[in-house]
């Protein structure tokens, strides 16, 4: 592979990697997570189960942590590419692209944040972890509370809009009028995963 | 080469009318046909650039010729607009295709940077300027402060009517003039071509017209109709320049008639260039190396800024076709003919030593200058006088307050002061440079427009001129012949408008076309005229993708290609 | 061309006239875009009347300048080398009659090939900067254009490659200012969606393809 093709399929993969797997992901993740708004019996249940999964810990690394890896790693480097100019510009779609970028960085903090204080606290004898009361607790703070709102808030967007662009990054969308229906697309996804993540989130705090 | 043209819905080349023509007969990609050729010109110069064979030296300005002892063209000496170096470049042959000089008018459709420099530059050290007075004054151009943009003819070939109230003076908003008291003088003069009558006679109606007052609001200005037109059809092939219209004037042409002056557009003359005649068959030798060359040797011109193919007034797209063809015979004729002279000379001769330092020296005197006058008020003046008596209607009289005025103008030139002195990328000196070659081409084009009998008409212009083997001598202004020529009185004595206003035979604006053509079409039988280059290549163009000019790659002829010249179709 | 004749700065001292790139006044040069009061556009059609005053003009930050106004645009058309930009012929021969074409496609082509090669796009992308060697739109719609046409096609495959590298279609992030700021009106964003796909087809084609 020349190194022009090389350069292309690292951007198409960070393209890809946004949509499947992590985009994917994160849907199920906040998903599972409205059963939060069952209680932490309910919720802790589903948090077993899921630890139960067969070759859970590869999945996990193979769907989950790798592709967020490089998701991220690879993001940051693009977004260190980029100069925004939304005072001078002020188009929706400019303040889309500064806003993605934006968020992106958000999460990258965001979710190193969120593993380290979920996931990989007591990683020797995660299973025992009371995965509800830990994010009680936590969330208690208003600091982290509103992190977590932010960061879901970001994440959905950064799906949202990303699903948008990925469209035309693989050619999917490629009129103006093409482009303008995938916004309806994109605004349901936000609009849902949204939903879904900040009744859940506020379901710790009830 | 990459020019979309038109198509019929066959997938067919697609064709239109223009000017003084009564067939569809122009292939046309938009209304901007000019600048799509050009485009794709300047495409394919950069893929002969990749693929090394061609060098270019942007922005760099032509300033004088490198000539050995024996007067040959030897190279250019030239000016880097950016780092103000001079260099002096050596070359087999050397091109010219610098373009007109519609600067000299002040305001006109060319781009601002035509000023027709390099030619006068050229007409200075020798070469012969021929027919400089016969300038194409277009119908319709938008009128403006800082210059006149062109309405293409095509928007008359597409259907365009030229109309004025039928009452002088009509202060009602154009749409709401019932069609009967709108006069389309055009169409009632001339039915056979309508609007679409050559050039110089439009241009010439229109004048008349706003002369006897009937121009829109009473001002110099007619209207320029396609709203009858669907508004589809008119974007499809007319978009590019009603945008240009709407920019410029806010108004959207598809629904609010135009209104449009004639405006300077075109030079007819230019440096004189050669052609050879096969005598088998008495047509163009396409092999000759007298092939678009001046009387110097080594040095061509092809484009606007050679005389050759117009006659006294050229027809829509000819100077496209004229351009492509001088450079499809002009590049083989310059191989030849360096080939033909032997090697060039080396870099170290004397010769292009001595030629920049006189350059430099040159600009070093221009750099000090630093008298009271300033040179956009000088420019501006020409610029007046000019487009006042060189254009539309000529004057004897006023041609010589005209010739009295550009030498004043010169000696004013002598005690101009530089508003900029620094040695980086200055404008200013190259301009003043410029201005001063533009005066001379002015003072050419005046006492041109001066000579007697009137020109316009090749017939008559064989009077007077040095008969040129295998030419149809036309009178050459020459560095070496500068006394005025006689004036017949015979037109002074006339008042004008009218007279000259009216198409008689002492007009000295470009011929009547009918006549002109009637003559050259005799002449050609005659073989005293070469083959209808224009014409048959126009015709050639329209049938296939068209063929990139020959380039040597060795010679050194763009002055500032920089930037790209205006397109006119 | 009335401030030529006396420029004066602000105080009314008597200065050097402002240097800066013109030759057509009518957009078909491209050459004196600029900011005009921030915003990037082509000097010649900003009428002074329809401007608020006092006007602020600044040269396009995205190119090197070379004096006051005036830059060096020459990226651009290196970017345009590298695409290979051009319809490939031979020329040496008549080669007959070009090939038939829709009306349809050549009315597409030509609002594309009504590129001035101005830098307004490049100067409004975010993605265009000292930090990435992104070609910007211009490049790539003409692309677009050439890929379009019967003979120009001929290079497609070589143009997509070209595309493909560093600094080319990838680079872009969507932000769409380029379709805002281009004053021919090009669908640049069109241009540069449809070269998404034509190389996603051309990526897939080189990896399992051949």
């Amino acid at each position: 592979m020349t190194f022009e093709e090389r350069h292309f399929w690292l951007r198409r993969l960070h393209s890809l990697s946004g949509i499947v797997p992590i985009g994917g992901y994160l849907a199920f993740h906040l998903y599972e997570n409205y059963t939060a708004t069952r209680g932490g019996e309910a919720y802790n249940r589903m948090v077993r189960n899921l630890q139960e999964t067969p070759f859970a810990i590869f999945l996990e690394i193979g769907i989950i942590i790798v592709p967020l890896l490089f998701h991220g790693v690879y993001g940051l480097f693009v977004t260190g590419t980029a100069r925004p100019n939304v005072t001078s510009n002020r188009y929706v779609r400019n303040w889309m692209y500064f806003l993605q970028r934006a968020t992106g960085v958000i999460l990258f903090a965001f979710v190193i944040f969120h593993l380290w204080t979920t996931r990989l606290v007591n990683i020797r004898d995660h299973e025992s972890v009371d995965l509800f009361r830990l994010m009680q607790e936590s969330l208690q703070s208003r600091w982290i509370y509103a992190f977590y709102i932010v960061g879901i808030l970001s994440a959905t967007f950064h799906l949202a809009n990303g699903i948008w662009s990925f469209s035309i990054v693989w050619g999917l969308t490629v009129g103006p009028r093409a482009q303008r229906r995938m916004i309806w697309v994109s605004a349901a996804v936000f609009l849902i995963l949204s939903f879904i993540g900040i009744r859940s989130i506020q379901a710790f705090r009830a | 080469m990459g020019v979309m043209f038109n198509r019929t819905p066959e997938g067919l080349l697609d064709f239109r009318r223009f000017g003084g023509t009564k067939f569809h007969r122009t292939a046309f990609a938009g209304a901007t046909t000019g600048q799509q050729l050009l485009y794709a010109l300047d495409e394919q110069v950069r893929r002969f650039e990749v693929e090394g064979l061609v060098h270019k030296h942007e922005m760099w300005e032509f300033l004088g010729l490198v000539r050995d002892s024996d007067g040959n063209c030897r190279g250019i000496v030239a000016l880097d607009c950016v780092s103000m170096r001079i260099e002096a470049f050596p070359a087999m042959s050397v091109m010219l295709a610098t373009g007109g000089p519609g600067i000299v008018f002040g305001r006109s459709t060319n781009s601002v940077i035509n000023t027709g420099t390099a030619a006068s530059a050229a007409y200075q050290e020798g070469a012969r300027y021929a027919n400089g007075e016969f300038i194409q004054v277009h119908p319709t151009s938008i009128p403006a402060s800082d210059k006149l943009r062109l309405m293409s003819e095509s928007a008359r070939g597409e259907g365009g009517r030229v109309w004025v109230p039928r009452a002088r003076g009509d202060k009602r908003a154009p749409k709401s003039i019932p069609e009967s008291e709108r006069w389309y003088f055009l169409e009632e003069k001339y039915p056979a071509y309508g609007n679409l009558v050559p050039r110089d006679i439009a241009t010439r109606e229109i004048f008349q017209v706003c002369l006897m007052g009937y121009g829109v609001g009473g001002k110099r200005e007619v209207y320029l109709d396609l709203t009858h037109i669907p508004r589809k059809e008119l974007d499809i092939k007319l978009g590019g320049i009603l945008e240009i219209y709407e920019k410029f004037v806010g108004e959207d042409p598809r629904e609010v008639p135009m209104k449009v002056f004639p405006g300077m557009h075109y030079s007819m003359g230019g440096l004189w260039v050669d052609y050879a005649a096969d005598p088998r068959h008495g047509t163009l030798d396409e092999t000759s190396p007298r092939n678009q060359a001046t009387n110097v040797p080594g040095l061509y011109a092809a484009g606007e800024v050679d005389y050759l193919y117009h006659g006294a007034n050229r027809l829509g797209a000819n100077s496209l076709v004229a351009c492509l063809y001088a450079g499809k015979i002009g590049g083989p004729a310059m191989v030849r003919d360096g080939r033909d002279r032997g090697a060039r000379l080396p870099p170290g001769d004397g010769a292009f030593a001595g030629a920049k330092k006189k350059w430099e020296m040159e600009f070093a005197r221009l750099a000090r200058l630093s008298g009271p006058e300033n040179p956009h008020v000088i420019a501006e003046e020409m610029g007046d006088w000019m487009t006042d008596n060189v254009t539309v209607i000529r004057h004897d009289g006023k041609l010589a307050e005209t010739d009295a005025k550009l030498q004043e103008l010169a000696e004013r030139w002598d005690r101009i002061g530089l508003s900029d002195r620094s040695s980086f990328a200055n404008r200013e000196i190259s301009f003043v440079n410029q201005l001063r070659n533009m005066l001379v081409l002015a003072r050419v084009m005046t006492r041109g427009a001066g000579r007697a009998p009137a020109r316009g008409v090749p017939r008559r212009a064989l009077q007077g001129a040095r008969p040129r083997e295998g030419g149809h001598g036309r009178k050459r202004a020459s560095a070496r012949r500068r006394e005025l020529p006689q004036n017949d009185d015979r037109r002074a004595h006339r008042g004008w408008p009218a007279d000259h206003l009216c198409g008689g035979e002492h007009v000295a604006d470009s011929a009547a076309p009918a006549e002109v053509l009637r003559d050259r079409a005799s002449q050609r039988l005659t073989g005293k005229l070469p083959p209808a280059c224009p014409e048959r290549s126009a015709s050639t163009s329209a049938a296939r993708t068209l063929r990139p000019p020959p380039l040597t790659g060795r010679s050194t002829s763009c002055p500032t290609d920089r930037a790209r010249t205006s397109s006119r179709s | 061309m009335e401030v030529a004749k006396d420029p004066k700065t602000r105080d009314g001292r008597r200065t050097s006239p402002v240097v800066y790139d013109r030759a057509c006044l009518e957009e078909v040069c491209g050459s004196c875009a600029m900011r005009v009061n921030g915003v990037a556009r082509m000097a010649c059609t900003a009428l002074i009347d329809s401007l608020a005053q006092p006007v602020k003009l600044e040269p396009l930050a995205k190119f090197p300048v070379v004096r006051d106004l005036s830059v060096d645009r020459s990226s651009m058309f290196e970017s345009l080398k590298r695409v290979k930009a051009w319809v490939p012929i031979d020329g040496t021969y008549d080669l007959g009659p070009g090939p038939r074409m829709a009306e349809s496609e050549r009315a597409y082509a030509y609002e594309l090939s009504k590129c001035i090669t101005c830098g307004n796009c490049l100067e409004v992308c975010p993605q265009v900067n000292d930090r990435s060697s992104f070609m910007g739109a211009a490049p790539i719609s003409q692309v677009a254009l050439f890929n379009r046409h019967p003979t120009g096609r001929m290079l497609a495959a070589e143009r997509l490659d070209a595309l493909m590298g560093e600094g080319g279609l990838d680079e872009c992030g969507n932000a769409q200012n380029c379709v805002r700021a281009c004053p021919k009106s090009i669908p640049l964003t069109t241009s540069i969606a449809e070269m998404f796909r034509a190389t996603t087809a051309h990526g897939f084609r080189k990896l399992f393809g051949s």
